[in-house]
């Protein structure tokens, strides 16, 4: 059986199911970096509510966006699943989705129940269907890549963090005690940021940086172990935090190799390209690989007072390696899917891909980005630069909402004017 | 794995011609971008008709399939030869912005479906084929020309 049919037309979604989920994403960027521009450093500490809905604003509004948009548009693509109704499916998703973010910042914010039993209901609600659906849809391929191997070990990781987010949400909602709450915290977050967002876009790029660059394969243990392994990692992670506390930073230690190896693999692989001329996503995806490296590196040191400012720096390195590497696929998804609809469906005018966001104009936001991050980075030690920071990041995502809608009018505007050819 | 090892290598090959030409337009350099470009263009046009006039007829005759995997290459294949005309046309234009535009929906564009080929279509035809086909079938690959 043929399972990759791929970028034919019939089979990607509309376009608008995937730039919806980009939209959302980029408006709660916009928000949280208002949010720090308001709070400064406060934002940058887990420990305070502002922290927490920072942190939520970006793990849950924005990369759960814009990851969600990605996995309805490669499922297609990289595990030949298509979704049936997908417009139809987007919103059902999308909606009590928002809402339940909502919810959830509100109960943060004011600690009242009322708001994380509706989080708990709206986003288990949105979300856990959807896994559920996509599991099984990728459990029916016959021939998996390693891409959609680790999609599947990456959506396991994601039921796992809502599951657990879930029973967090029941202590602060009331429901029952907090009696596991701290390991269970530790164990959210694992998922949530290696098991879900980094095994996501490990799995992805296997497949986008050869596609986009042209350069060799991943080494071929990676490409099959790398998924399952770092799920395995995991869930032994999850066992200890329970019962064999002193194996936690053999585990941690063990599961940052990995991504330090993947890393460096994946930089060296963009050494290697056939086409030797480096856009600014190049330099995104150097900008957010040097940044999961560091972030891993620094991960391997055992926590301790003599050093407070590694934890914070740890988190915003991830931040800025998950952010950078998404605005790197962007520059690319966004004009190749608009132009790539338009000629499928027969306009030969439609815009070129530089045409709907020239380089010029993601190079100027490859400076912004890293502005951000340069400030991002001196704010952990230096508490007022964390204003500034967080204007930088919403003037980021406001550029990336701009550009978005641009290639949205572009596609309708050719759409209602263009001329058109018949298509068999 | 003979019929995958060949087609496998002429996609590479195709790519490092495109990466030969794209360089060049890079840097305006338009007597070299001409031949670089026709290389391209003439190795992709030479491998699709591999394909289209021996391969994928074979590979149907043998499933019985001439409306599955191979339609879908056969349209994409049209999607490519749309763009190898535009390209020549920001070549003859000599247009650096259009030909590097068109030569990124090119790569992507080319280099998904090269996956699926050597992932899926390739694979299949080197384990259906039995092995006196498969050498008859690469025979007549190597034999033809545009």
């Amino acid at each position: 059986m043929f399972d990759q049919n791929g970028l034919s037309l019939d089979q990607a979604p509309p376009l608008s199911v995937v730039f919806r989920f980009m939209m959302v994403g980029a408006v709660f960027g916009i928000v949280g970096g208002i949010w720090m521009g308001h709070f400064g450093a406060e934002a940058l500490d887990p420990a305070t509510p502002q922290g927490r809905i920072m942190v939520h604003l970006f793990t849950l509004g924005v990369m759960l966006s814009f990851m969600l948009g990605a996995l309805f548009q490669m499922l297609p693509v990289i595990a030949g699943v298509v979704l049936k109704m997908p417009t139809q499916l987007a919103a059902a998703v999308q909606y009590p989705f928002v809402l339940g973010v909502g919810a959830l910042l509100v109960g943060f914010w004011t600690t009242r129940p009322w708001a994380f039993i509706a989080a708990a209901v709206l986003l288990g609600g949105a979300l856990l269907p959807l896994i559920g659906l996509l599991l099984r849809r990728l459990g029916e391929v016959t021939h998996h890549s390693p891409s959609s191997r680790g999609m599947m070990a990456a959506l396991i990781s994601l039921a796992g963090v809502v599951g657990i987010g879930l029973s967090l949400v029941g202590v602060w909602g009331g429901g029952w005690d907090g009696a596991m709450y701290l390991p269970l915290r530790t164990l959210h977050y694992s998922f949530g940021l290696y098991g879900w967002i980094a095994l996501l876009i490990v799995s992805i790029s296997f497949q986008v940086i050869e596609m986009f660059y042209v350069t060799p394969p991943h080494p071929q243990w990676m490409r099959r172990g790398f998924g399952w392994g770092l799920l395995g990692v995991l869930l032994l992670l999850g066992g200890a935090e329970m019962v064999w506390p002193t194996g936690i930073p053999w585990l941690q230690t063990v599961l940052s190799l990995m991504l330090i190896s993947y890393g460096t693999v994946t930089l060296h692989r963009l050494t290697q390209r056939k086409r030797p001329l480096t856009d600014a996503t190049v330099w995104f995806w150097r900008i957010g690989l040097t940044s999961l490296i560091a972030s891993m590196l620094l991960s391997i040191v055992p926590p301790g007072d003599a050093y407070p400012f590694l934890p914070p720096l740890q988190g915003v390195l991830f931040g800025l390696f998950g952010v950078s590497i998404l605005f790197a696929m962007l520059y690319k998804i966004i004009p190749f899917l608009t132009w790539f609809h338009l000629n499928s469906q027969g306009y030969f005018t439609a815009p070129m891909m530089h045409e709907i966001i020239h380089p010029r104009t993601a190079r100027l936001h490859l400076y912004l980005h890293l502005g951000s991050g340069v400030l991002l980075l001196v704010s952990v030690g230096w508490a007022p630069m964390a204003h500034a920071a967080g204007v930088a990041i919403a003037l980021s995502f406001g550029w990336i909402l701009y550009h978005t809608i641009h290639a949205t009018s572009l596609y309708r505007h050719t759409q209602e004017t263009g001329e058109k050819i018949a298509i068999g | 794995m003979i019929i995958s090892h060949y087609m496998t290598t002429e996609h590479r090959e195709c790519d490092t011609l495109f990466a030969k030409a794209e360089a060049s337009a890079a840097a305006k350099n338009w007597e070299a971008v001409e031949p670089e470009f026709l290389a391209f263009a003439n190795e992709t046009l030479l491998h699709f008709k591999k394909e289209e006039e021996e391969l994928f007829p074979t590979f149907e005759a043998k499933t019985g399939s001439a409306d599955g995997p191979t339609k879908i290459m056969r349209f994409e294949h049209e999607q490519v030869r749309g763009l190898i005309g535009k390209m020549a046309e920001a070549v003859e234009a000599k247009d650096r912005d259009a030909y590097l535009s068109l030569a990124e929906s090119m790569m992507i564009l080319l280099q998904q479906h090269n996956m699926k080929e050597e992932q899926m279509l390739y694979a299949m035809c080197d384990r259906v084929f039995p092995s006196e086909l498969k050498e008859e079938t690469l025979t007549a690959l190597r034999g033809m020309s545009l």
